[in-house]
């Protein structure tokens, strides 16, 4: 075992801490520029969290999935899964916004906007207030059980246990009317499905960032197994620098030295690590760049007169002495994908038609005979409606002279409520002597018959009369 | 050749081998539970929960929300038993290495 222990690839890194126990991190208070930063964007993204829920758009939830009626209300627009491609591009633009950044300047995302990162910050804060700081927590896990431990312990946990339900409420209010919810659990009349999702929401949130912490980021997180692969050498990354640093010591020691590095071995930088490790052992797999040690050792630096930046934000090949470039063939890539990807996102959805259309042939027949003078081709059209108000649509044809359409339905137009999909038995018709080929192309065209004359049109096979 | 359990080829005491079981069984549950979780997302973003019900040969009544469940329930399934495949088949190999390493 001791053999393997020296190596610290990030592979056997795992494997081996699947043997170890698991080691309680404390980690300690710190105060900094960067450290107020990820406390911005806490209060920014929690605050985001909380509160879109309950805002109103119209009549409606500003932001709601409704998953029973399948469609989504994002701010006035109504998304229906025939708009599934409009999620799929969103996911595919932040996959390559996450690529994009990560190139850039590392693993921001890790260490400020991370659900993971941002709840257990909170979870950490409230774990503050009621067990004190990192040496009384420390010294309260030792101890005997106490009144005041009880006291402690409980505090913490009732604040916990709270914080955790009242996300998961929230959470369970994105995809259910959140006032309606709220009314619910005040009369204790929640269906099923909303009182199982809470309770396992509250319970992943309660578990991940009050126990789980940095092991999620070790063990589960599939982007912290594959960043590196975004890393290259003018990559931002947060690096200790041991030229200035080493030798490092204190005490007597660095008294009686001649030139003892900058590095005082205070152990500031290991104490505030959220993930329990030691910066000045050289960049780890482990850590999530939250910049607590840079922010813990510039205090140290201030304190002890010497310059900061001792562990600081920087580039392998600043590091190195080499130039650092932000733009390089790897960043002008990620770059240039996801503009196009945000453009293309962006023109479809202006484009995007409050109408979906789709005209099926008949299976059984090319054509029929009307009269002496006449076929019709028979079709199934399918209309939906994916605006928010009843309409009513006409249907027309063109590509060839004379085209009829005859709709199964009384009225020869086709009404739709909100979100209803009618399929329709369509015959078009059109005289032999105009339709005297094997096979046409013709247009359908579905319109919106008020003003607006919203339309949209599909391109079709017509089978023709010929001898 | 036969692959000899980890115990005998590494000084692993009974509570270390408890935890590399339920670690790897948590990995596999984890794994599986975040692909069958992608892939809900994406099947029911094509097909309608209430249709579930009358796919099958017998018509099932379902409310959307229990489709939903059922089909997790299904992806869920399948996904762990594929995880659960490939984490067998990967752990045995090392073992087999262990004993061909001199350091061990
Ligand atoms: S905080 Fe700075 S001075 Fe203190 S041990 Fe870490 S690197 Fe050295
Ligand atoms: S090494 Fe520094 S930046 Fe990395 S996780 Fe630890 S404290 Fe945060």
């Amino acid at each position: 075992m001791s053999k393997q222990a020296e190596t610290n690839s990030p592979d056997e890194t795992i494997e081996l801490s699947l043997y170890k126990a698991h080691e309680k991190v404390y980690p300690r208070e710190i105060k900094g520029r960067f450290q107020f930063k990820r406390k911005l964007a806490v209060w920014v993204l929690l605050g985001l969290f909380y509160v879109l829920p309950w805002i109103t758009w119209g009549e409606q939830q500003a932001i709601l999935f409704d998953l029973p009626q399948r469609r989504f209300y994002i701010f006035g627009l109504t998304l229906w899964p025939q708009d599934f491609i409009f999620l799929a591009l969103m996911l595919i633009i932040a996959a390559f916004a996450l690529f994009f950044f990560t190139a850039l300047a590392g693993r921001l995302w890790c260490g400020y906007a991370c659900p993971q990162t941002v709840w257990t910050e909170v979870f950490i804060w409230l774990e503050q207030w009621t067990e004190g700081n990192r040496n009384k927590r420390m010294k309260l896990d030792k101890g005997p059980w106490t009144r005041e431990k009880i006291l402690r312990k409980g505090s913490k946990q009732f604040l916990w246990i709270t914080f955790a339900l009242w996300t998961g409420f929230t959470f369970v209010g994105f995809f259910t009317p959140i006032k309606e919810l709220a009314e619910h659990i005040w009369q204790w009349t929640m269906g099923p499905w909303e009182t199982f999702w809470l309770f396992f929401y509250a319970l992943a949130t309660y578990g991940n960032a009050g126990f789980l912490r940095e092991q999620v980021c070790l063990y589960m997180c599939p982007y912290a197994r594959f960043q590196s692969a975004m890393f290259d050498k003018e990559t931002l990354i947060i690096s200790y620098d041991e030229q200035r640093g080493e030798p490092r010591m204190r005490g007597k020691k660095r008294r009686e030295s001649e030139a003892p590095g900058d590095c005082i071995d205070c152990t500031m930088c290991v104490q505030v690590c959220p993930t329990g490790i030691d910066i000045r052992d050289g960049l780890q797999y482990e850590c999530i760049a939250c910049a607590a040690c840079i922010d813990a050792c510039d205090e140290v630096m201030e304190k002890s007169g010497m310059p900061k930046g001792l562990i600081k934000y920087t580039t392998e090949n600043a590091l190195q002495g080499k130039p650092t470039h932000i733009l390089r063939p790897r960043t002008l890539i990620y770059m240039v994908i996801l503009l196009g990807l945000v453009t293309a996102f962006g023109v479809s959805l202006a484009n995007r038609s409050a109408i979906d259309m789709n005209v099926i042939h008949d299976r059984n027949s090319f054509y029929r005979v009307v009269d002496a003078n006449t076929i019709e081709n028979v079709y199934t059209l399918k209309v939906m409606n994916k605006g928010t108000e009843a309409t009513e649509y006409a249907v027309q044809a063109t590509g060839l002279d004379g085209l009829e359409v005859v709709l199964g339905l009384a009225d020869q137009t086709v009404s739709a409520a909100p979100g209803e999909l009618v399929i329709v038995p369509m015959k078009i018709r059109a005289s032999k002597q105009v339709a005297n080929q094997r096979i046409h192309g013709i247009t359908v065209t579905v319109s919106d018959v008020a003003a607006s004359g919203e339309n949209t049109s599909e391109n079709i096979k017509y089978f023709g009369y010929k001898k | 050749m036969s692959t000899e359990p980890i115990s005998h080829n590494r000084d692993f005491n009974e509570r270390q081998l408890k935890r590399i079981f339920w670690r790897r069984i948590g990995i596999v549950l984890w794994v599986s539970f975040f692909c069958a979780a992608v892939e809900s997302m994406v099947f029911f973003a094509l097909f309608d929960p209430a249709y579930l019900g009358q796919l099958s040969s017998f018509a099932v009544d379902l409310s959307p929300w229990q489709g939903y469940a059922l089909g997790f329930a299904f992806f869920w399934a399948f996904t762990f038993l594929a995880a659960l495949f490939a984490g067998v088949v990967l752990a045995l190999p090392r073992t087999r290495l262990a004993k061909r390493n001199p350091h061990t």
